[in-house]
């Protein structure tokens, strides 16, 4: 029976008639493991170790970063294992964690208002114990998740009004201000993104969509004059001023842009070979190893390189897209496409931002840059894609809170 | 307006399709950027990459090497580790000095010194020129700042070549020394240039490697030594740290010419070392060449320390010794000649007609002009004396009487063509004329007449009289050629001075031959006052001399009295200076010597039996050889003093 793409059928009714998938739970847990959709998690794991090969690449001759690529094995080897555990959670219990874990976030972002650290001019961190997190980082899974939770709550008796839409609005709004707040905008930016994709699925109404891209548009020259501060006017006015090809000052606010652009073109078609990369090795490209890892890529790789990887990107996303249209769930449909929209706002901002079609907003590579939080938070995206797709056939309900 | 859930899963999917196209748009519209990148733009992003990375620095030209006539290096260079900073190049100078500082010791006041240079060095904006922190680096310091330098943005550890003097003192006052070029060197270096030409001058002389003549033969033939600068074409990374060098010939720095001089560097020691520690000064003259061999002044300074920048206790330790190593004796030093005049007094009055060398003197010890009464050396008297007696014997008597009988204007004409009162530069600096008196010279400087009883002084060499040990050998030196025209030098390859000139003047052969004959009698003859020097020990050859003293202040009636004016009565540096010119072989004369044994009382007794044995060994080893200069085939070639080529 043909349970793929539109079939017409819905999909309560095409999960009744082939019941091989269901109740894993009545199964064993070596028979779930096997279950696991191993071809997409090698694919996560190939890219994780070319992004550790990089990271090698574009650090080893710097003695004080020579050693980040061990470190950065190490989180990936903890977050693997992490992504396991969390794509063998039945679905239910992730739908019972969505609001606590939601309401943690929140506190956490409070904290950072109240106590946090304050690193590269915004008051981002907070130090627990040994480690400094980033609660904006799990920002963005918690509001994915709770609002999946909310949709499987409202949507289910069949409440399509636009009203209930408003709910999901203040879930992302509140997080969004406390990180604006920070200040990060490249956080806020991906996070009600990615939340706006998700109401976009829930199936708000094309009217208010519409309604909602005019004032949007509306709202830039404001948002630019009176909300941002002149740091972030400043990295518009760059990015402007390069995009259209006006005077830049090379070793200015666009040198970075400038550098990156200038290691990613050097690359050419086929690139220079790994190691080979004359502006990548010497460090000519400032955060090459964090935020700007695609020119390393880029130049010693070339385009052939940069493409496949993008490629990549793309078969991750888009099967785990196509995995969240089979869900049966609102939760499992939402969570997971959030999910997608998450991973996907990370790396269009930041290809984006390194191309140069971007402003510049400081956001992490999925799966390659070096960093602890952003490879957390992308593993769980991941781990809560897998999740759904193991699930996709289980019918969940929700009362209250929990 | 509620759904059915089956409207409701429709629409999700219908949107996640709307979604994953949207994705798909931009992804499209990534590729479509990185084509541009990368495919279209590609060439100039790799030229941009390229000048990216390679960067032009100034590179000095290596100096030019000083060497001795047979072409054994008395300047060149020596390899040593030295650290430096380029200011722009580190976000923090004062801390990477302080990094620097913990690895190696250097003193505060060094710090201090650096620290501004790095300040003033930003604020000239030539932040590119590396600032020398330590140079002269011990093998275990090179190592470790080795080790430790890619930890520290702008830190250059490198084996840099240092100007070396391997001939140390024996060379200070020829040589001279180099040294970083100060403000007012670069003033006087760029005095008369372009400003272009005078910003690239300073900016090379900014350069660690960079010294610049201060002294002697290194300031006199600067241009000739110091070459041009030219680039290195370095790949560096994103903080200047140099990668690789791209060799460029084309960019090469044109290397300074090396330099020749007419000294034998083994006769310049074996003089040094004659010396025995005493004070004092000696001049070898080829006599048919002019070429200078021997150029001595004693106690000298070490040039070696001068190089780095000596520090300030060290040097007031040179200026305040006693013994005045800093003082070049033999051009700078003017001393009286005392009787090593007598043959230009000789010359006088005979050329004048005034005397003949038959003419007799009678001496019983003193002389009687005006109201005073002028006292011979030798207490007694010499008796009855002539040209050839006088000289031998050194009569003072004779002498105030040929003297008086010739008349200043004359004496000092004379003396004049044979080289004094004249600065004989031969590529050094510090050298100084000494006085020539005359009638004019007394009425313009001194407003007074002359005095006729100071012509007496003048006969026996002094008073006024100021000469220096290098006109002295050049005196000699005409004596010896009986007259000849005669060019001094002491650049066999180099710049020459413009105001050194031929000693052309003419003198009498025949009188001449008189003058020898009188030096001859000083050192052969019994009645001589250097008999017992005139043995060369060569079996054979002779010398002939004359020996001098140079009063270091007037004899006092009570002494002469007394008869105290010499040996241990008398504090040291009272005591009187001891001279001796002399030429050898006697009968075919090659080589003219003066020397000055300062404070060394007799000239007999201590000056003539060093100017001997220089002689001697000037002879035994021929060092008037032909130059290795002369050659052009078999010159040495350029390396450091450890013998690894440059």
């Amino acid at each position: 029976m043909n349970r793929e793409g539109f079939t017409g059928f819905s999909r309560g009714e095409a999960r009744t008639r082939t019941a091989t998938s269901l109740n894993f739970e009545t199964q064993g847990p070596l028979n779930k493991l096997m279950r696991l959709p191993w071809g997409f998690i090698l694919l996560i794991v190939a890219m994780a170790l070319t992004g550790i090969a990089m990271l090698y690449s574009s650090a080893h001759t710097n003695p004080v970063e020579a050693h980040l690529w061990k470190l950065q094995l190490v989180r990936f080897v903890f977050c693997f294992f992490m992504m396991i555990g969390l794509a063998l959670l039945p679905l239910s219990w992730w739908m019972r964690l969505a609001f606590p874990a939601y309401a943690g976030t929140v506190l956490l972002l409070v904290l950072v208002e109240l106590m946090g650290v304050t690193g590269g001019g915004a008051q981002r961190w907070l130090q627990i114990g040994p480690v400094a997190v980033q609660p904006s980082e799990f920002a963005k899974l918690a509001v994915t998740m709770a609002l999946a939770r909310y949709y499987q709550m409202v949507l289910q008796p069949q409440t399509g009004r636009v009203l209930v839409h408003l709910g999901a609005l203040a879930i992302i709004l509140l997080p969004a201000a406390l990180i604006f707040k920070q200040p990060d905008f490249g956080t806020t930016l991906a996070l009600v993104a990615s939340g706006g994709v998700v109401i976009f699925l829930a199936g708000l109404s094309v009217r208010v969509i519409g309604t909602a891209i005019i004032g949007g548009v509306a709202s830039v020259w404001p948002v630019y004059q009176f909300v941002l501060a002149p740091y972030q006017r400043e990295r518009v006015d760059t990015f402007l001023a390069q995009l259209f090809g006006g005077a830049t000052n090379a070793l200015g606010e666009s040198y970075q842009i400038e550098q990156g652009k200038i290691a990613i073109g050097a690359g050419g078609f086929n690139g220079r070979g790994w190691l080979q990369g004359i502006q990548s090795q010497q460090d000519y490209v400032p955060e090459q190893h964090t935020d700007f890892i695609l020119t390393v890529i880029a130049e010693e790789f070339g385009f052939l390189g940069s493409t496949a990887l993008l490629l990549c990107f793309a078969v991750i996303l888009g099967w785990s897209l196509y995995s969240a249209a089979r869900s049966v769930s609102w939760f499992g449909r939402l969570a997971s496409a959030g999910a997608v929209a998450t991973v996907g706002f990370y790396i269009v901002f930041n290809v984006g931002m390194v191309l140069g079609l971007l402003p510049v907003v400081g956001m992490p590579l999925p799966l390659i840059s070096y960093g602890g939080t952003a490879m957390l938070t992308t593993m769980a995206c991941f781990g809560l894609i897998i999740a759904a797709h193991m699930h996709r056939d289980e019918k969940l309900t929700a009362r209250g809170l929990f | 307006m509620s759904k059915k859930p089956a409207d409701l899963d429709f629409a999700f999917t219908r949107r996640t399709a709307i979604a994953g196209t949207a994705g798909g748009l931009v992804w499209a519209g990534l590729i479509a950027r990185l084509f541009q990148l990368q495919i279209l733009d590609k060439e100039r992003y790799q030229a941009q990459a390229e000048a990216n990375h390679i960067k032009l620095q100034l590179a000095p030209p290596q100096r030019g090497r000083i060497l001795d006539r047979f072409g054994r290096p008395l300047a060149s260079h020596r390899r040593a580790g030295r650290i430096s900073i380029t200011p722009e190049q580190t976000d923090d100078p004062e801390h990477t000095l302080a990094q620097v500082a913990a690895l190696i010791e250097l003193p505060d006041e060094r710090l201090e010194r650096i620290a501004n240079e790095i300040r003033l060095s930003r604020r000239r904006n030539a932040g590119f020129v590396p600032v020398t922190v330590a140079h002269e680096l011990t093998y275990e310091d090179f190592a470790r700042m080795n080790v430790h330098a890619a930890e520290m943005p702008g830190v250059n550890v490198e084996m840099a070549l240092t100007r070396s003097y391997p001939r140390g003192r024996d060379f200070a006052h020829v040589l001279g020394y180099v040294a970083r070029a100060s403000q007012d060197d670069l003033v006087r270096l760029t005095e008369g240039m372009s400003d272009k030409e005078s910003e690239t001058l300073k900016t090379m002389f900014r350069h660690p490697d960079m010294r610049t003549g201060r002294q002697g033969m290194e300031r006199f033939a600067e241009e000739w030594l110091r070459g041009k600068p030219g680039y290195r074409k370095l790949v560096t990374n994103a903080h200047g740290r140099v990668i690789e060098e791209i060799p460029d010939e084309r960019l090469a720095p044109t290397p300074g010419r090396d330099l020749f001089v007419t000294i034998d560097s083994d006769l310049q020691r074996v003089a040094i070392e004659r010396f025995e520690g005493e004070s004092g000064a000696a001049v070898v003259v080829d006599v048919e060449t002019g070429d200078v061999l021997a150029m001595v002044s004693t106690p000298a300074f070490d040039p070696n320390d001068f190089v780095n920048g000596i520090s300030t206790a060290s040097y007031a330790e040179l200026r305040d010794d006693k013994r005045s190593p800093l003082y070049p004796r033999a051009h700078g030093g003017v001393y009286p000649p005392g009787s090593t005049f007598k043959m230009v007094v000789a010359t006088a009055a005979l050329e004048s007609g005034a005397v003949k060398p038959t003419d007799r003197v009678h001496c019983n010890g003193y002389y009687h002009f005006g109201n005073r009464t002028w006292h011979c050396w030798k207490k007694g008297g010499h008796g009855s004396v002539n040209l050839h007696t006088g000289i031998k014997g050194s009569c003072d008597v004779y002498f105030y009487e040929i003297a008086r009988r010739t008349g200043v204007d004359k004496i000092a004409e004379t003396a004049r063509k044979f080289g004094f009162g004249q600065d004989w530069v031969l590529g050094m600096t510090g050298g100084r004329g000494g006085l020539v008196p005359d009638r004019e010279w007394k009425q313009r400087v001194r407003k007074e007449s002359w005095y006729e009883g100071e012509t007496l002084n003048f006969g026996i060499g002094q008073g006024q009289l100021g000469t220096t040990p290098l006109q002295l050998a050049l005196m000699t030196a005409r004596i010896a050629t009986e007259g000849k025209p005669f060019k001094p030098r002491m650049i066999g390859i180099g710049p020459q001075s413009q105001d050194d000139h031929t000693l052309d003047a003419p003198l009498d052969p025949e009188v001449m031959k008189l003058m020898k004959a009188g030096m001859y009698g000083v050192t052969s003859e019994g009645g001589g006052t250097a008999y017992r020097s005139g043995d060369l020990g060569l079996g054979g050859p002779r010398l002939a001399g004359k020996t001098g003293t140079a009063q270091v202040r007037r004899i006092s009636r009570e002494e002469r009295l007394s008869g105290v004016r010499s040996g241990s009565e008398i504090a040291r540096e009272l005591r009187d200076h001891a001279l001796f010119v002399a030429y050898a072989p006697a009968d075919n004369p090659k080589y003219a010597i003066s020397v000055v044994v300062e404070h060394g009382e007799g000239g007999s007794r201590t000056a003539a039996p060093v100017a001997r044995d220089i002689l001697h060994f000037a002879l035994k080893t021929d060092s008037r050889r032909k130059p290795a200069y002369s050659q052009s085939a078999s010159l040495p070639k350029s390396m450091t003093d450890d013998g690894e080529p440059t």
